[in-house]
């Protein structure tokens, strides 16, 4: 992934670029894909796999948000409606002006996983910041091992990326790819039950997790993972706190010294081992 | 070194307010606080020279609101303007030595090498700072403890070190720029002087280890103990001269807004509440470690300095009497 000519250095890392919504697509009842670029029609900046952006509407608010995919002149956020600025966001018309400022954190530590096998474990948005480094991972296939994909939604109606769980990954003859949900529903004959209990079952070769989803969700995959014989340094997980930085200033992502925007998102359990359990 | 009887200072600010923007500390109606000179010059406040100032000079570099950006949002088009640069060279007269200390911490986090921040910059690098020592500490004075030498200011941060010599001050540039800004100064005589006899502080501990033993107290019943008769109400983060947290809002009028940085305080639960109610910190326990962990611990993880520069205020000014130095003193004990 190379810089485009548009990733000058930004003088002040606080002010966003103005940004334009080329699509919006209808991801569940409660999220939306918004796909941006700029103006002149260019990639607002070009972020590694599980990097953020801090997307805006001035005269509402900033928030931090995983960028879920790229392409040579847009950058796409998946949001989930959940407070005054998304429910702002979901109101949004194709065309709209927004802010927008990144990229921001670490991303997934993508020397560390080559040649190895991923296991992708996912709940709800938390497929949204995995999203990045799956389809890293499909686009430089070859410096990867065997890929597993497990997703779990509420219901069908919840889950996140239909396309790709279920016709762009689901094809793919180097790929496996999971999904449940957690009750049975009409109309959906696939596997029905929680995403720990479904790893379990799944049993993938111990080498690398990629975990993101719900709290409660990661709480007890942990467990699975661990009993699987997964190791805490093999273990990666993406978080988020409240931001309005994104540079480490502004103070409040801090668990202990570090700070989520600067030196996460993206932690392994080991690391999270050694930090006060405030997150 | 050079020197101006007592009875001559206002000529030399005189001299100083002409050719900068300068600021001075002032009593304005019994608060003590930086401001223009233009204050004392016509008689709205009092300058204050006889001890530090309850509001720190963290205002001058990090206000407690500034514009950050103009923006214009009209249907679907968003215009965004940003704010011009200081348009002239400041003087800031009379910070203390506690005070440069906690501007060398603000640096830290503001003049980092991957995201300096460019309006606290354009305020460091347009301010010459005189820095005034002092020779009668207050009862809450503890800046020995940490570490702070009351004989010479922070000299990446001082410009032209100030010292009370009784009758007279004594001026002693610590940088080229506090050097030409004393050469242009006219009424000044050169010569010697014995640096003044410094009171001794009558809070004294030793702090070593401290960080490393905060390490292992994250859990410590100590926590309830200080979190029980703490308010919230943020006074302390408000006056510390190193508290630097802020928020970002905006104020619109019409369909043109400003986007401001204002102060925060790790104090209260909106600053770390998220939308759809996860709460990192929940309650004052978790607040107030938070903020005594990142001034002794989490900061020292981080830029091997602490973030308490031991000035007193918030000994001072909290309004349930909570004093980080009997706190520092309990965690040594341990």
């Amino acid at each position: 992934m190379k810089a485009s000519a548009n990733d000058v250095k930004r003088l002040n890392n606080l002010i966003p670029k103005v940004g334009v919504v080329r699509e919006i697509l209808d991801e569940t009842p409660d999220v939306k894909t918004f796909r941006i670029s700029t103006p002149e029609g260019e990639k607002p900046f070009t972020p590694m796999p599980g990097q953020l952006g801090m997307y805006s509407m001035p005269a509402v608010g900033e928030a931090m948000f995983s960028v879920t995919s790229q392409g040579p002149d847009y950058i796409d956020m998946a949001i989930k409606k959940t407070g005054v600025l998304t429910e702002a966001l979901h109101a949004m018309e194709v065309g709209q002006e927004v802010g927008i400022r990144g990229p921001y954190g670490n991303g997934f530590p993508i020397e560390k996983l080559k040649g190895r096998d991923i296991t992708f474990v996912a709940g709800g948005i938390g497929l949204a910041p995995v999203r990045s480094l799956i389809l890293y991972c499909l686009e430089h296939r070859a410096d990867f091992g065997k890929i597993n994909i497990i997703y779990g939604g509420r219901s069908k109606d919840d889950l996140c990326f239909k396309k790709d769980l279920f016709e762009n990954w689901a094809n793919l003859e180097d790929a496996n790819v999971y999904v449940t949900i957690d009750r049975p529903q009409e109309g959906w004959d696939g596997h029905v039950g929680m995403v720990p209990d479904y790893l379990r079952e799944i049993s993938p070769n111990p080498e690398v997790a990629v975990v993101c989803g719900p709290p409660i969700m990661i709480k007890f995959a942990l467990v699975a993972l661990r009993e699987l014989g997964f190791k805490d340094e093999d273990i990666i997980t993406t978080l988020e706190l409240r931001m309005k930085c994104g540079i480490g200033k502004c103070g409040r992502c801090n668990i202990g010294s570090n700070y989520v925007c600067l030196d996460g998102p993206v932690f392994t359990q080991a690391q999270l081992n050694e930090m006060p359990n405030e997150y | 070194m050079k020197f101006i009887e007592k009875t001559n200072l206002t000529s030399l600010l005189a001299q100083l307010d002409a050719q900068y923007r300068l600021l001075v500390p002032v009593d304005y109606h019994g608060l003590t606080q930086f401001a223009p000179y233009s204050q004392v010059d016509s008689g709205v406040s009092q300058l204050y020279l006889d001890g530090n100032v309850t509001v720190s000079p963290k205002t001058v570099y990090l206000p407690q609101s500034e514009a950050m950006y103009k923006f214009s949002a009209q249907g679907k088009k968003l215009a965004i303007e940003e704010m011009p640069p200081l348009d002239r060279m400041q003087v800031l007269f009379g910070v203390r030595h506690c005070d440069t200390k906690a501007i060398q911490c603000l640096d830290k986090v503001f003049l980092d090498d991957t995201f300096a921040d460019p309006q606290y910059k354009d305020k460091r690098d347009k301010t010459i700072v005189f820095s005034l020592a002092c020779n009668n500490p207050k009862a809450t004075c503890f800046c020995e403890s940490m570490g702070i030498d009351r004989a010479h200011a922070e000299q990446s941060v001082a410009d032209v070190q100030v010292y009370d010599l009784g009758e007279r001050y004594g001026f002693e540039a610590v940088s080229d720029k506090g050097q030409a800004c004393l050469n242009a100064l006219n009424g000044m005589t050169d010569g010697e002087a014995k640096l003044p006899e410094q009171k001794p502080q009558s809070i004294s501990f030793d702090a070593q280890g401290l960080p490393e033993k905060l390490k292992e107290m994250f859990d410590h019943p100590i926590w309830d103990e200080y979190a029980f008769k703490c308010l919230n109400c943020g006074t302390c983060s408000y006056i510390c001269p190193t508290c630097h947290c802020f928020d970002i809002n905006n104020k619109m009028r019409g369909t043109t807004g400003l986007k401001l940085r204002t102060w925060d305080s790790c104090m209260f639960g909106e600053y770390t509440q998220m939308a759809g109610g996860h709460q990192p910190r929940p309650g004052k326990k978790e607040r107030v470690r938070n903020r005594f962990l990142h001034k002794l611990q989490y900061f020292n993880e981080k830029h091997n300095m602490s973030l308490c520069v031991g000035c007193g205020r918030c000994i001072a000014k909290c309004p349930v009497n909570m004093d980080i130095t009997k706190f520092i003193r309990q965690v040594i004990a341990e």
